[in-house]
């Protein structure tokens, strides 16, 4: 693990010579990482048959209409509705768990197995630290999405038609225009995942257990749900993170009702500039002792 | 960065100026509209009436989002609260509700109701009628005669929504409608007067306020803006007594004066979508009329003539409800195998159906007058007294005690 990291500070030889502050090569290295683990890629491949399973489940009984989950009843009809099923399936607990995972380990990860403290004796400013890592946590945020989208697509299109979508207003656009929706429901999910990262890169910081962090990003996820749901609690809602996840449907009416997704964006950037800032507060002037 | 070095705990102070920042940025989005006052010149009360009543909008598109909080119990069988993200016609009565609005003209109007993940539209296009609700992806459709409300009683005042008549669900929910209904209570006993401006949906408004004389209402005030130039209301709150929020409120949260593309009022189901036809000979105006007028006197049947006790913004309702109490205690009466209404639609239930699951959840009260089971919310108080009398009104309970007792 620590190995890959040592190229970064690696490059300066020559007095004069600093590495470029923008360089990618420690992001690149925490990609490997992440995307290298088995743990990781096993949760990946979770996260990319929930849509093979629906589109296997629909394909073997037709459900009918007003039966199951959102979206569900619409999948016989356009394929480009397994990857909304899915997400909208997974935003509830599965996604927000993968990133739990990575986001907790991100820190607390590296200070449980000893090797935050060789990161930090390479010339890695901690600000810059905090940023690759939460850099890599947002790629893998869009990674996650993109990949049941992907998936989903596939075996969508596969089992059933493709052709125009009918939108939630009842109208019908071309399978080009379907996609591009669908695409953004995809990138609307992951800044929703990313700022979720950000809580989590937080938590992984106060902690130098990993598994403390990723509990924590759950319970918190949870416990937004819960608030979200209580009548007497309404006033809450609209700050809470979880509240505008659901919002991506808005993307599927006619025309497309931006006001909610605008709020949702701006909801999200607000927690993950105040959560990458907290843990940049805590993170910069903590003493790493292991 | 050398201070930050220096005292570490100084750098918490970077985070708590964002979340300041981000809250209190947010606060005063929220807040914009109340705190912001327009310089309009003044008009009284009886200038804005008549801007309402000449008011002309050729076309509108908008979102409406209408919010209650009206303090009802939590009751069963009610469906209230439940679910917040529904997009069901019906469930306006509790929560905030989004609507999306396209008007041009009396003849295409589309009126979108938004759930989480799905969409209720009511759409109206020339003689056609559409429902849609993409959670059961059915459809319905109906053409509809010319003498349906929206083309020649509404003719006076366009801007009218049409198709009140057809949807009662909807059409005591868009401002316009809500105004109506507001100022058909004008009487004597209130008073009616302006309150500086506000701004709505990024409009200057003049403001409307309604304030009850007779004491003992629960009503504390209507306030109703208007927009300074196109004369249409944009807000309607609804304040209960001692309460600083509106327990009802609907409200453009943006509104664009524009003829909306005809493309918008196009409705074809989809395929796949299961479209029911209604026969267009049975709804016409007169039919219906009849239908209610059946219905209604069915109801007042069972419920006996109500008895009015008080005036004005304070008056009580008693209905003797005796003969009619198997309906409400939920037992099979006749007014629930003679349902006309062609879409089971829960409004087209009679109240007492309703009412009868959820009596015994009520809690008990009892005086001189008798005892019985008592509803109360911010806005109107109920009394279903034990020997099936029921008293309604826009009171606190002691106000329907004394009726009761007369």
């Amino acid at each position: 693990m620590s190995t890959v990291e040592l190229p970064a500070g690696g490059a300066a030889p020559i007095g004069l010579r600093r590495p470029r502050p923008v360089s990618s090569r420690f992001l690149r290295s925490e990609l490997r990482l992440i995307f290298g683990r088995r743990r990781n890629i096993a949760g990946l491949a979770v996260l990319a048959l929930v849509p093979i399973i629906i589109a296997v489940a629909v394909k073997v009984s037709a459900p009918r209409p007003g039966d199951g989950p959102d979206f569900f009843a619409s999948i016989t009809g356009n394929g480009l509705f397994v990857p909304l099923a899915a997400l909208t399936v997974e935003i509830t607990l599965f996604l927000p768990l993968a990133i739990a995972v990575i986001a907790g380990d991100s820190i607390a990860g590296e200070a449980n197995l000893g090797t935050l403290r060789y990161l930090l004796t390479v010339p890695v400013n901690r600000t810059r630290l905090l940023a690759v890592k939460y850099a890599a946590i947002t790629i893998f945020a869009v990674a996650a999405t993109m990949l049941i989208t992907v998936v989903g697509l596939v075996i969508g299109v596969a089992l059933f038609h493709g052709g125009s979508m009918t939108l939630l207003s009842g109208n019908q656009i071309g399978f080009g225009g379907g996609l591009l929706r669908v695409l953004g429901a995809t990138v609307y999910l992951a800044v929703q995942l990313a700022a979720l990262g950000a809580i989590g890169l937080f938590l992984s910081s106060l902690t130098e257990q990993p598994i403390a962090a990723m509990a924590g990003l759950v319970v918190m996820t949870v416990v937004m749900y819960i608030l979200d749901s209580i009548p007497q609690l309404g006033w809450l809602g609209p700050w809470l993170l979880t509240h505008r996840f659901t919002a991506f449907g808005d993307l599927l009416r006619s025309p497309v009702a931006w006001d909610t997704l605008r709020q949702g964006v701006i909801c999200a950037a607000s927690y993950a500039l105040i959560f990458w800032l907290a843990s940049w507060a805590r993170f910069a002037g903590k003493d790493i002792t292991s | 960065m050398s201070i930050f070095n220096r005292v570490p705990i100084l750098r918490w102070i970077v985070p708590a100026a964002a979340t300041a920042l981000v809250i209190g940025g947010g606060a005063l989005v929220a807040n914009s509209p109340a705190d912001a006052s327009p310089p309009l010149a003044p008009r009284s009360a009886a200038q804005l009436l008549v801007d309402i009543q000449q008011a002309s909008v050729t076309g509108l598109s908008g979102t409406v989002v209408q919010s209650s909080d009206l303090g009802l119990p939590t009751l069963p069988g009610l469906g209230l609260g439940g679910d917040p993200g529904s997009a069901n016609l019906t469930s306006l009565l509790a929560g905030t509700h989004t609507l999306r609005l396209w008007y041009a003209g009396p003849h295409q109007l589309r009126v979108a109701v938004l759930g989480s993940l799905g969409e209720s539209d009511v759409i109206r296009n020339g003689n056609d009628l559409w429902t849609w609700s993409s959670k059961d992806n059915t459809a319905t459709h109906r053409t509809l005669s010319s003498d349906e409300p929206g083309s020649s009683e509404k003719s006076d005042s366009t801007d009218r929504q049409p198709g009140s008549g057809v949807l009662p669900a909807i059409s005591g929910m868009t401002p316009q409608q809500a105004a109506d209904a507001a100022l058909a209570a004008i009487s004597p006993s209130t008073k009616v007067t302006t309150d500086g401006s506000a701004e709505v949906a990024g409009r200057s408004a003049y403001e409307l306020v309604l304030t009850p004389k007779t004491a003992g209402s629960l009503v504390a005030q209507v306030r109703i803006a208007v927009d300074a130039t196109e004369h249409i209301p944009l807000r309607v709150q609804v304040f209960a007594t001692g309460q600083p929020t509106p327990a009802i409120q609907v409200a453009f949260s943006a509104v664009d004066f524009n003829r909306p593309d005809a493309a918008q009022f196009a409705f074809n189901p989809p395929p796949g979508a299961t479209v029911t036809e209604q026969d267009s000979s049975k709804p016409s105006a007169a039919d219906r009329a009849k239908e209610r007028k059946a219905a209604t006197s069915k109801a007042a049947g069972e419920l006996g003539a109500p008895k009015i006790v008080g005036s004005g913004w304070s008056t009580v309702l008693v209905m003797d409800a005796s003969s009619g109490l198997g309906a409400l205690t939920g037992r099979p009466g006749p007014a629930k195998s003679s349902d006309a209404s062609p879409s089971p639609s829960p409004t087209a239930q009679p109240p007492g159906a309703a009412l009868g699951g959820i009596l015994t959840a009520l809690p008990k009260v009892s005086g001189s007058w008798g005892s019985g089971h008592l509803l109360r919310s911010k806005l109107f108080s109920a009394v279903i007294t034990d020997n099936g009398k029921i008293a309604v009104g826009a009171v606190a309970p002691d106000l329907l005690y004394t009726a009761l007792s007369q």
